[in-house]
């Protein structure tokens, strides 16, 4: 790669990189999903048994009953804690994170995104009886809203309420209790005033949308804002759009997938939450993209996809040192951690393994998306799995052998164009270690031998 | 110009955060930041003569052993100069650059030079005056090109003595 295109490049991106890696309303999100995460991934585990594709099973959980109820909907119990009400975590993990980033209470700030959002909520859902013709109005938490469709409307909230919080905080409108006051309810009292503008501001944005053709915000935010997102972000350029800038990033040692997470998650999850709401309703997956697609089949060890550089290295290189960070790093490698060769090979400003460090990834994205919408291989069920959990596993579990297999594929295919790329820096490595071997001194050091 | 360089289990391609025990070991010929310096150490008119490693958790355990080792081995390199890092955020590592460093300096006739990110600030607080601390990123984030050729600029002008301390300074906490 020629030096002066890389330096215009990096001139170009850094700044780019550098604004959202910076960016306090940016770092929340991203923070602020990843108090959900283990959350979900737990929920999945349920989800997974119950939804083992194996019917017999399935059919065993759901005539088998515990007290009347079925087993089936004992394991959907956790489901619905977690998954159908997964705003209301992140909500309160934006919150938190956002007011940690603006110096105030992180508690005061958790608490006060989830309640100006329940204050814009229309705390109604239409039933319709058994045996009745008309749909009827029930006070309720909407399950709809708190779940996945409630996501976008729940950050706008986090980062108004915060803001407000913090402003009327600083304007030192708060109430301040004399001293050998405890601490805490010191802070609750400090804690009225800002709260109370908080409640009257949204007081009043929710009788303005009473008064427009939406209704409620909800409604308008979902419309005008999540919907129009989800599409752009369900498409295969905007996938691989992403995944070309993150590994750029990489390339120049800054954590790529780190900075487009935080714009791209809320999108990505909540087309995986679509997903899975349709398997628990037993309709067809609406999303090929979705969270799984970029952790389960976008990349396998890591950034770049460095199992396969791995593999590569492990059997195919004949150099003393890569065999040997070969052998070190391939175990760490198959649960999808790649630090030692990211600053050890180096991957990090390393022109000769850029190339396919940055294509790898894209043609993963490429072959699935294509063999997911000729209907070869299901799409991803939804399921949340940690991203530790091996390929073929992985694949497994969210969309059947056809994943697997495809995993398999994938990770040799990476291995061909892997090849020629780490061979050049292998012959290179044997060349030298040639040399060194025809003088006396050897390519390791040892300082066992050293005595005082 | 000759350097050799000091890293931990991460930087040289040996192990993960967890491999901490890592022995003492060195290669004579670059690895990790010392291939990613590449285009710097060619401004310097440097070359890598050995890059030393050693696991964080080995060097903890037994520093005095250890460090004298690392200092009797770059004593016997005789290299221009010595760089312990970049150490990034990786707080055992930065531990052992800064700790390295001042053995170096004050037990042999070589001076070396640490490199760590900002949230090492205990030890940059520590160390800062008494030993050269070159700033860099921390892990993943934007700056490691400009910090990794401010380090080999730093290690230049600390191998020939650069009467003019000011050079060095502006890179350094």
């Amino acid at each position: 790669m020629r030096k002066g295109f890389m330096d215009k490049l990096e001139s170009r991106l850094m700044p780019i990189a550098e604004y959202v890696s910076k960016n306090k309303y940016l770092i929340s999100i991203r923070d602020g999903f990843l108090i959900s995460m283990p959350l979900l991934v737990v929920g999945s585990i349920f989800m997974l048994i119950s939804n083992f594709p194996v019917q017999p099973w399935i059919d065993l959980l759901k005539n088998t009953t515990l007290a009347g109820t079925s087993i089936a909907s004992y394991f959907s119990n956790v489901t619905n804690a977690t998954f159908s009400i997964m705003a209301i975590f992140v909500v309160i993990g934006i919150g938190y994170n956002y007011a940690k980033q603006e110096n105030t209470n992180m508690i005061f700030g958790a608490a006060i995104a989830v309640l100006s959002w329940f204050m814009l909520m229309p705390f109604t859902t239409m039933y319709t009886p058994e045996g009745a013709s008309k749909a009827v109005q029930v006070t309720s938490i909407p399950l709809d809203w708190v779940g996945s469709k409630g996501i976008f409307i729940g950050i706008l909230c986090a980062f108004l309420s915060v803001k407000i919080y913090k402003w009327v905080e600083d304007k030192g409108w708060t109430i301040k209790m004399p001293n050998g006051v405890p601490p805490t309810v010191g802070q609750s009292f400090a804690a009225l005033f800002p709260i109370g503008a908080v409640v009257v501001v949204f007081f009043f944005i929710r009788v303005l949308f009473t008064l427009t053709p939406w209704g409620n915000a909800f409604d308008f935010i979902y419309k005008i804002l999540q919907m129009p997102l989800q599409k752009v972000g369900d498409s295969l350029g905007a996938m691989m759009g992403i995944y070309l800038f993150a590994h750029i990033l990489w390339f120049f040692g800054i954590h790529g997938t780190n900075i487009t997470d935080s714009v791209f998650r809320p999108i990505l999850y909540a087309l995986s939450a679509e997903n899975l709401a349709a398997l628990q309703a037993g309709k067809p997956l609406p999303h090929i993209i979705n969270t799984q697609f970029q952790d389960l089949f976008a990349t396998y060890g890591g950034a770049g996809s460095t199992l396969s550089l791995l593999i590569a290295m492990f059997f195919f290189c004949r150099s003393k040192r890569i065999k040997e960070l070969g052998r070190i790093a391939i175990i760490p490698g198959i649960f999808g951690i790649n630090e030692p060769i990211i600053f050890g090979l180096p991957i990090v400003l390393n022109p000769t393994i850029a190339i396919p460090f940055i294509i790898v990834p894209m043609i993963n994205i490429l072959v699935s998306y294509i063999t997911m919408a000729i209907g070869m291989v299901p799409v991803c069920n939804g399921v949340i799995m940690p991203w530790t959990t091996p390929p073929i596993i992985s694949g497994f579990l969210s969309s059947g052998w056809q994943g697997a297999l495809l995993q398999v594929f994938l990770i040799a295919l990476g291995v061909v164009i892997y090849y020629p790329f780490i061979k050049t820096i292998d012959k290179q490595y044997i060349r030298d270690e040639a040399e060194v071997e025809n003088n006396p001194k050897d390519d390791d050091i040892s300082l066992d031998d050293l005595t005082f | 110009m000759k350097i050799v360089t000091i890293y931990d289990q991460i930087q040289s391609g040996m192990g993960t955060k967890d491999d901490k025990m890592l022995p003492l070991g060195g290669k004579n010929v670059p690895i990790g930041p010392g291939i990613m310096m590449t285009p710097f150490l060619k401004q310097i008119d440097a070359k890598i003569v050995a890059c030393l490693y050693c696991g964080t958790g080995t060097y903890l355990n037994n520093k005095e052993m250890v460090s004298k080792k690392l200092c009797d081995m770059v004593q016997k390199l005789h290299p221009d100069v010595v760089i312990c890092g970049p150490a990034f955020d990786y707080k055992d590592y930065a531990q052992m650059c800064a700790e390295i460093t001042e053995s170096i300096n004050d037990s042999t006739d070589i001076p070396a030079i640490a490199s760590m990110s900002a949230e090492n600030e205990e030890i940059i607080n520590k160390y800062k005056d008494r030993i050269y601390i070159v700033k860099c990123p921390k892990k993943g984030e934007a700056g490691l090109n400009s910090a990794l050729q401010n380090l080999c600029q730093a290690a230049k002008a600390l191998a020939v003595h650069d009467k003019n301390i000011a050079n060095i300074k502006e890179y350094c906490f």
